[in-house]
């Protein structure tokens, strides 16, 4: 009788499978400093078909199995939440299927990174719109369709990427292969409308953090990159925060087309300039919070006239305009044209060595968003005596707070919230006590946020835990999405134990 | 070691981006690309990064299944290079300002090799030889064989202001270019000194990690050097010149006490002064592209210096490959590959030479012994398209070519 590992062999081929201790180690991360699973076996299938025959091996053998793009959840969602279980790297599965020009859709295998996908498309004069995540365009579609990815550009103009979704397929837990949008219409011939005959099922799959099936193929809407954008930073007054809400809520009543707009918070420009992260910045008297936004138009024309529209509202605030130089302070200028569209994380990770976030990313309505992050700030007070602890042990406190928030379509702000704090290795030697703070204080803010009602954009491994620990889901509605689970997925094979859906009662 | 680095280690964010940067940009690592579609992410630096934080927490051993895999890196800097990018003066990104990849894996190679699980197989040969009396070269030749070539100039000095470090790999495999490299200079006018005592500079020992024999050859060629009376010593290895320059006063905590140049800065100064007597051929345009080594550009900043010196020579016109300079791809010989992985090594160079045909260069060029030397065992596999669309040669082989 074959072993589990011999079944999954015969299916990719000795050559894309591994249960080397080496290899299983280095899937076992994410982004995050404290989580790890270590799987017993990596697999990199080549398509949907043995996606399927993996998967039904899974359930043969009661395995657990976790899908991984790109690799860049913030919250351990690429890699088991237990140590066990098969990761399924997608990476293999990284082709353009086809690009159709004249219906402006694109269809590709689900574990294509963003850059490649765009660096394909900057050739036809055609991009995504919506860039992925702002954890950086190594992130693969997949990855991006199953967590709502917007921070990578074009949030406002396009809103998230599951909104560009045309069609999927879709392996399901179970094995069976199915697609959706247009393309479950079997007469159809080319993927071009998620919306239609009976429910979206599409949406089933979006933003489900890979619990219920595994993404093989995207089609994606696409668009015409304009040929002319402008691209301006601000420096704000007091009460900045207030000040961008009313900035945001006008560009959103007036139905102006921001391509993005952005706000970082003082703390962060004065703590990166004493870093020496910013130079650009630091002839500025008055180290406050800086707003900036990029606009993209179709004729220089069209260009003045929105520049003018949207610099009428941010004057009014009172906002000092910087130049329009990168070495003038546009930060704004730098993230379009040279850092390849927005990789906003990029520069923020590891402010100093080895300070990492433990995010809690999410969106509010934007009239909240000031008050939100003044209780972030509240919590990071009421919990100083544990923040304290690490701050012994590490010589540099950890800071709650948020990243650049962004204005995202549906007249919401993006937050990149959480704190940045240190792993339980730290200088040489392990600190449980690191770890068990950081645990609690994790739990502790996205309980607090959760509060706030807010819509998390990815979730993983320990979010979408957290969040049903602290009765985050009206219990009707999680039963409901454990129905839908359970239908799909009677073994809970698929991704498991997010949402704390574990295949037991 | 690399517990003493955990800062370094632990300031990778796992973003992502050793394995592909933003659009319009670039590839990072030549192993994982190499490996297609059996790249695991233990070939790329976030996987290493991932396993590596796993030893350091004490979850996983040293052991020599890691050696083998740890081994398979060029050290080719690209990933340092992609995390620390910003392509602009006016933003820095944080982890540049304490996380160096290299440093990292040159620790981690040294805790292996400590530990008893390195040198792998073909490196402890190359070790032996270095330490053997008899040979002190990686190459197990006898140490008179060093030498050989220098019996055709006997004008060559024992002491002097301005000293050749000969290095192994030239002198052992390469001489016809090192005595075209004296052409030039004695064409040019150029008086030198040679020590025939030098041993092998190090390198290897040192990309190996293996550092007790790197420690008494570099002792033994500063005090040889010094006892030359060199103020400035140059070498046409760039290995060699990675290690003098920037390994000896790292190990040895203080400056060298001569200048330490590469032979393109030396021919740019003949060049820039015309003392090379070229004779150019009437009417000759070729297209070359030059190849960026890793221990020259990456490691240690010298890219326009080698492209100023191709540019000079008659009936040239330098283009360039989509990856030059700092975002040059690999040759795929360095840190021990060639030796160890000689087939991963080649596959690597396959990929820069077609690039280089890519670039519409009639000739692809470098001023490296690795990267030519490897350059030429890939090309001798590859198709006959590819070779009648494109010839490789050394820098100063093309120079002497055209005196």
């Amino acid at each position: 009788m074959p072993t589990a590992y011999q079944k999954l062999e015969n299916i990719v081929s000795n050559k894309y499978i591994s249960d080397n201790l080496i290899v299983r180690h280095a899937y076992s991360r994410n982004v995050d400093p404290v989580l790890q699973g270590v799987p017993d076996i990596v697999i990199r299938p080549k398509d949907a078909k043995e996606i399927s025959e993996i998967l039904k091996v899974a359930n043969q053998e009661n395995i657990p199995v976790t899908p991984r793009g790109g690799g860049d959840c913030e919250q351990g969602g690429s890699k088991p939440i237990e140590d066990g279980g098969i990761v399924l790297d997608l990476k293999r599965m990284n082709n353009i299927i086809n690009l159709d020009e004249e219906n402006l859709i694109v269809t590709v295998e689900a574990g294509i990174s963003w850059a490649k996908l765009n660096e394909y498309l900057c050739h036809y004069g055609l991009y995504t719109g919506c860039m992925g995540p702002s954890s950086g365009m190594t992130a693969s579609i997949g990855g991006g369709v199953s967590h709502y990815s917007s921070g990578g550009g074009g949030a406002y103009k396009y809103g998230s990427c599951t909104e560009l979704v045309a069609s999927l397929e879709v392996v399901l837990p179970t094995g069976e292969i199915i697609e959706t949008g247009s393309q479950a219409n079997k007469f159809s011939k080319t993927p071009f409308n998620r919306f239609g005959n009976g429910p979206d099922l599409t949406g089933l799959f979006c933003g489900d953090n890979g619990i219920m099936g595994v993404k093989t193929k995207v089609s994606l809407h696409i668009f015409p990159k304009p040929p002319f954008a402008y691209y301006k930073t601000f420096l704000m007054r007091r009460k900045s925060q207030q000040a961008t809400a009313k900035i945001f809520s006008e560009i959103c009543h007036k139905g102006y087309e921001v391509y993005d707009a952005y706000y970082l918070d003082d703390l962060m420009v004065r703590f990166g300039c004493e870093l020496g992260l910013f130079p650009m910045w630091d002839s500025l008297k008055r180290k406050k919070a800086i707003f900036f936004y990029t606009l993209e138009a179709n004729s220089e024309v069209e260009l003045d006239e929105k520049i003018k529209q949207l610099d009428e509202i941010i004057i009014s605030e009172k906002c000092e305009e910087l130049g329009p130089e990168i070495s003038d302070g546009n930060i704004a200028k730098w993230h379009y044209t040279e850092q390849g569209h927005w990789q906003m994380y990029h520069n923020l990770w590891g402010m100093v060595p080895a300070y990492e976030p433990l995010s809690a990313e999410c969106t509010v309505p934007i009239n909240i968003f000031p008050e939100v992050l003044q209780d972030i700030g509240q919590w990071e007070m009421e919990n100083n005596e544990d923040i304290n602890k690490i701050e012994e042990i590490t010589k540099m406190r950890p800071v709650a707070g948020s990243g650049p928030i962004s204005l995202e379509k549906g007249n919401v702000a993006g937050l990149a919230t959480g704190f940045n704090t240190y792993a339980s290795y730290y200088d040489g030697e392990i600190h449980e006590i690191i770890e068990e703070i950081n645990l609690k204080l994790w739990r502790s803010l996205i309980e607090r946020l959760a509060r706030y009602g807010v819509q998390w954009f990815m979730m993983g491994d320990f979010l979408s835990r957290v969040m049903v620990d602290v009765g985050g889901y009206s219990s009707e509605y999680y039963k409901f999405m454990k129905s839908i689970k359970k239908t799909l997925d009677p073994k809970c094979i698929l991704s498991r134990g997010k949402f704390n859906f574990w295949g037991t009662e | 070691m690399l517990g003493s680095y955990p800062n370094l280690q632990k300031g990778c964010g796992d973003c992502g981006f050793s394995i592909r940067r933003a659009v319009g940009r670039y590839l990072t690592c030549p192993v994982k690309e190499s490996k297609g579609e059996e790249g695991f992410e233990i070939y790329f630096s976030r996987g290493r990064m991932n396993v590596l934080k796993s030893v350091l927490e004490g979850k996983l051993p040293l052991s020599r299944e890691l050696a083998e895999f740890a081994y398979q890196c060029t050290e080719c800097a690209n990933c340092t290079e992609v995390c620390h990018e910003t392509h602009n003066e006016n933003l820095v990104l944080n982890t540049s300002k304490w996380i160096d990849h290299y440093k990292v894996w040159d620790a981690l190679r040294k805790d292996l090799v400590e530990a008893g699980f390195a040198p792998l197989d073909r490196h402890v040969d190359l070790v032996d030889y270095m330490n053997n009396d008899a040979m002190k070269n990686p190459y197990g030749e006898d140490f008179a064989k060093k030498f050989a070539w220098a019996s055709d100039f006997p004008n060559i000095k024992d002491k002097g202001d301005l000293v050749f470090f000969a290095g192994c790999t030239m002198p052992l495999r390469q001489q016809d270019t090192l005595k075209n490299m004296m052409s030039i200079l004695i064409a040019a006018g150029m008086e030198m000194a040679l020590s025939k005592e030098e041993w092998c500079c190090g390198s290897i020992g040192a990309r190996i990690g293996e550092y007790k024999s790197v420690n008494e050859l570099m002792k033994h060629n500063i005090d040889i050097l010094k006892n030359m009376g060199a103020k400035t010593v140059f070498t046409a290895c760039a290995g060699c010149y990675r290690t003098l320059k920037k390994d000896y006063p790292e190990i040895l905590g203080e400056e060298l006490p001569f200048e330490m140049k590469h032979i393109t800065e030396v021919l740019v100064e003949l060049l820039n002064t015309n003392q090379v007597p070229f004779k150019p051929k009437e009417g000759e345009r070729l297209k070359v592209t030059y190849h960026d080594p890793c221990h020259l550009g990456r490691h240690m900043d010298l890219y326009e210096i080698p492209r100023e010196v191709v540019a000079k020579i008659p009936g040239v016109e330098l283009i360039e490959m989509k990856r030059n300079r700092k975002h040059a791809w690999c040759c795929g010989a360095g840190g021990g590959v060639k030796s160890q992985f000689p087939d991963l090594a080649k596959d690597i160079s396959k990929e820069r030479i077609r690039e280089a045909v890519e670039s519409g260069a009639d000739i692809l060029t470098t001023s490296c012994p690795f990267c030519i030397g490897n350059f030429r065992d890939a090309y001798e596999e590859m198709e006959p398209e590819i070779k009648e669309k494109i010839q490789l040669i050394d820098v100063i082989d093309f120079i002497a070519s055209k005196i």
